[in-house]
């Protein structure tokens, strides 16, 4: 009878392990017309002397017409530096050499596939200025969360930033990695090492007026 | 504790008893008598009597598993899995509920101490434990504060009639020592005892490559004395005092070392007075302080930082009990529990004032029906007033099934720290504020330029933050299958609202956030726990436990249900939208865990033993995959289980032996579960001496 009990008692608990394992992974949300955009490099210097520690180093600006970065002073839509991403549109919000704002950009976050953010809301663009950036920062604030035990910085899922450019168009765009060639899993060599390489989905609208993607 | 109240109960359960032939959950020899518990109703009840899902641990399972700390004895039981803290202690899981959620007793006073709100159970000595009592389900209708998810209560040993010295010790592996010695003398009028504890250990390192241990090396002391007598023909007096002490090696890193100490001590007073029969006035009075310190000195000796942690706590009841046999049993108790707290990074030096009142009826209606009826009151000085009722009844079917059932509410009023925290974080820059904190320093902050923008306007924190409140609902079965074969089953549901959680309240000018306490979750737990156990011989027993666990977030739920949650399956890659039936629920819940323990004792040789074995599912320990739930294509702890052996012989009336290995298979997980040192080989010797 003890036997049977332990035996009993290894068939169940079999039986848990085995039903528990299932790898059919839902649908991946893949959009035919978006542009991929891999290891744009944002770096940043962040001395920790201070306290807080203060960053600092160019930023680098990204312009969607032409799909690539840009040394334009007044020719960019958003510039990145480490976590940090700013739109051409606004006022000076008090960041170390932040490159002046001569556009109408703007920004604004929602959650849902990319492929299913169609609707733009003209009125919803938020800019840059005193009260914080279109984008804000912070781990869960805006695009990324930060994992304190790797140090490293995940983009959330399902969050889609919809943009409007220096010049009035619209484009909407998905990070997908922080991490140079967009890793799978990142260990801690990499989180030290390979951060500040933004990979992203994006689609672009040449069309001022338009109010869907 | 109140012989005359004690014999009337003995009288009272013998009556039962005859009755009631009843069915025991736990015991480890079925040829025990029935037990007596005192915890879910706050008298002396035949365990198979109670209509609330009650266990009961004696004695003699503390032996045979040569127990030391109270962690090691309840880890083992279904249902309850031991959670790690971050500071080190180790707080108990129950019903799926955290360890702030469980009222810990030691002779029916709560312990304090919840620094980060778990409760470090390895701080309790078992040495001295007569029985341990766990009682399911909210209790707050008798005890108030904290007994949301249930209670459970240490009950010290009582001495033995004449004069009784007893010295064990033990050691083992990682140099730790455990030495007790306990003194009693016990005579027709009085009793008193003294117990002595001191436990050593040089800690544990699951990660070599670092500059720390997960465990650095501590020592740690109880003192308990307990004097019992009569003041005169009708009053009985009981005074308990217990110490406890703490030292352990702090370090933060290779260059800043230092020490963190503990200090508690606890005092009771009872007076119990039979004016009349079955009338009995009692009153209690019990003071309690926690005081913990630690500093961190850097490599030139120099202070790095320190940090105190210093509460009080002191409570009055009094009680008066009515007793008959055909009119059933009414107590009623009146109380006032204060508490203050001093500690570093607080905004004030807050205190509470909580008067409260009970009354509970518990009657046998014709042969078949128990009923328990009670409800309590508590005003508090911060906190909206809290109503708790109970309702539980015990139906019995036929000689050998009955059916237990019990509604209750439970409620645990916000603790200090959600209160009144006040925190900034050196090297990262964050600031955490307590609730009622926030509206005086939040201000401030903002004047001396440190705010960028407020996220939540200020005039939410205008009314008081909430107590979290829960119904807890309980449906079992108990049935004796033969004289040798036990069964019971529990359903259980606790539902939770109001509980407090953390948001960010507005963002710093340095990019960092301010964190406050809030009424959010909705959360509940369900599921089954099931306990059998068998008398395969005379000498040998088989008992098999079993938790099914369901712990989830009600908002979590309709996030998901309305497809408003992704994932990046693999990483990096485009989302994926998650269905309902991706979602895993909290952290830290296994959705099953079952033990098995064989105990065996053999009579010719004078040796008993057991094998146990342990075992917990895979569980979340936090988001993996950065939309903020806990999914299926979350990194999980994987499943694992511990085996446990040990074996002890009476050498002699006076000695005794032993020896076992925890964890035999030497699992670990050094990465994911810091409270499971590995392998553990140790020896026993025991010395007692009974004169009467």
């Amino acid at each position: 009878m003890k036997k049977n009990g332990l035996i009993l008692l290894s068939t169940v608990l079999m039986l848990f392990y085995s039903c528990s394992k299932d790898d059919n992974n839902p649908p991946q949300d893949n959009q035919a017309d978006s542009v991929l955009f891999s290891n744009l490099h944002a770096p940043q210097i962040t001395d920790y002397t201070q306290n807080p520690p203060l960053a600092s180093g160019p930023f680098v600006k990204f312009d969607f017409s032409s799909g690539d970065i840009t040394n334009s002073d007044s020719d960019w839509d958003i510039a990145f530096r480490g976590t940090t991403i700013l739109v051409n549109g606004g006022t000076a919000t008090g960041i170390e050499e932040a490159p002046e704002r001569n556009g109408i950009a703007g920004a604004y976050l929602v959650n849902g596939l990319f492929s299913e953010i169609n609707d733009i809301n003209t009125q919803g663009f938020i800019q840059d200025g005193p009260n914080g950036l279109a984008i804000p920062t912070g781990s869960g604030n805006g695009w990324y969360t930060y994992d304190s035990s790797l140090a490293a910085i995940y983009p959330i899922p399902g969050k889609v930033l919809v943009l409007k450019t220096a010049d009035g168009k619209y484009a909407k765009m998905e990070i997908l990695s922080y991490y140079k060639d967009a890793p799978e899993i990142i260990t801690q060599d990499i989180a030290l090492e390979d951060l500040r390489y933004y990979t992203f989905n994006y689609v672009y609208l040449d069309d001022a007026n338009a109010t869907s993607f | 504790m109140r012989l005359g109240l004690v014999y009337l109960f003995i009288l009272f359960s013998l009556g039962l008893s005859g009755q009631n032939p009843g069915v025991s959950t736990d015991s480890i020899n079925p040829e025990n008598l029935d037990p007596v518990v005192i915890s879910a109703t706050r008298t002396q009840r035949q365990l198979s009597s109670l209509p609330m899902p009650t266990q009961f641990i004696p004695q003699k399972e503390i032996e045979a598993i040569n127990a030391i700390r109270l962690t090691d004895l309840l880890s083992e039981q279904t249902g309850l899995i031991t959670v790690p803290d971050f500071g080190g202690g180790q707080g108990i899981q129950m019903q799926g509920l955290d360890s702030q959620y469980t009222l810990v007793m030691i002779d029916g006073v709560p312990l304090i101490g919840r620094s980060a709100g778990t409760l470090d159970l390895s701080r309790i000595t078992v040495g001295n434990i007569k029985q341990i009592e766990i009682v399911r389900g909210a209790s707050s209708s008798l005890y108030g504060n904290e007994a949301l998810g249930g209670i459970i209560n240490i009950i010290t040993q009582e001495p033995k009639f004449g004069k009784t010295t007893r010295i064990d010790y033990r050691a083992g592996s990682l140099s730790t020592h455990d030495l007790r010695g306990q003194y009693a003398e016990r005579n027709e009028v009085s009793q008193w005892s003294v117990f002595l504890n001191r436990l050593s250990s040089s800690g544990y390192d699951l990660i070599a490559d670092d500059a720390l241990q997960t465990v650095e090396p501590y020592r740690n002391h109880t003192a308990q004395i307990k004097y019992k007598g009569d003041l005169n023909p009708l009053t009985k007096i009981q005074l308990s005092g217990r110490f406890y002490n703490q030292s352990q090696d702090y370090r933060a890193s290779s260059t800043l070392t230092g020490d963190s100490e503990i200090n508690e001590f606890n005092t009771t007073l009872h007076l119990s007075r039979q004016p009349m029969p079955n009338w009995t006035q009692e009153f209690e009075w019990y003071t309690t302080r926690y005081r913990a310190e630690e500093f961190l000195n850097d490599e030139f000796g120099d202070l790095f930082s320190q940090s105190m942690f210093d509460q009080w706590f002191s409570r009055p009841e009094l009680r008066l009990i009515r007793e008959s046999d055909n009119k059933g049993t009414w107590i009623g108790g009146l109380g006032l529990t204060y508490q203050k707290l001093s500690r570093t990074d607080f905004y004030g030096a807050p205190e509470f004032y909580a008067p409260y009142a009970y009354a509970q009826y518990d009657k046998d209606i014709q042969d078949k029906l128990n009923l328990v009826i009670g409800a309590r009151y508590d005003i508090h000085n911060e906190y909206a007033s809290a109503f708790s009722p109970k309702l539980a009844l015990r139906y019995k079917i036929n000689r050998n099934i009955a059916l237990k059932s019990s509604v209750g509410y439970g409620f645990k009023t916000p603790d200090f720290r959600q209160l009144y925290f006040d925190f900034t974080n050196a090297t990262a820059g964050y600031t955490v504020l307590g609730y009622n904190a926030v509206p005086v320093r939040l201000p401030e902050l903002q004047a001396a330029g440190n705010i960028l923008n407020l996220t939540v306007p200020l005039s939410e924190f205008d009314d008081p933050l909430r107590p979290e409140r829960s119904v807890a609902m309980n449906l079992g079965l108990d049935v004796k299958l033969s004289s040798d074969v036990k069964w019971n089953l529990n359903l259980f549901r606790n539902d939770i609202r109001d509980l407090i959680d953390t948001r960010v309240i507005a963002q710093k000018t340095n990019g960092q956030n301010v964190f406050s306490y809030y009424n959010l979750s909705r959360v509940y737990t369900q599921g089954l726990e099931s306990d059998f156990s068998a008398r395969l011989t005379p000498n040998l027993n088989l008992s098999l436990g079993y938790q099914f666990l369901m712990a989830r977030d009600k908002d979590a739920e309709d996030a998901f249900k309305n497809g408003a949650v992704f994932a990046r399956l693999p990483p990096s890659s485009p989302v994926s939208r998650l269905e309902s039936t991706d979602y895993l629920g909290l952290v830290n819940r296994s959705k099953h865990s079952a033990n098995a323990k064989l105990f065996f004792n053999d009579p010719k040789w004078k040796l008993n033993g057991s094998i146990r074995v342990t075992y917990r599912s895979a569980f979340g320990l936090f988001d993996t995959n950065g939309n903020n739930y806990l999914d299926r294509y979350d990194t999980l702890v994987p499943g694992y289980a511990i085996l446990d052996f040990s074996l002890n012989k009476q050498l002699n009336k006076k000695f005794r032996l032993g020896t076992g290995i925890d964890n035999l298979l030497d699992f670990t997980n050094p990465a994911q579960l810091s409270n499971i040192p590995g392998r553990l080989i140790y020896a026993t010797l025991t010395f007692n001496l009974n004169k009467t």
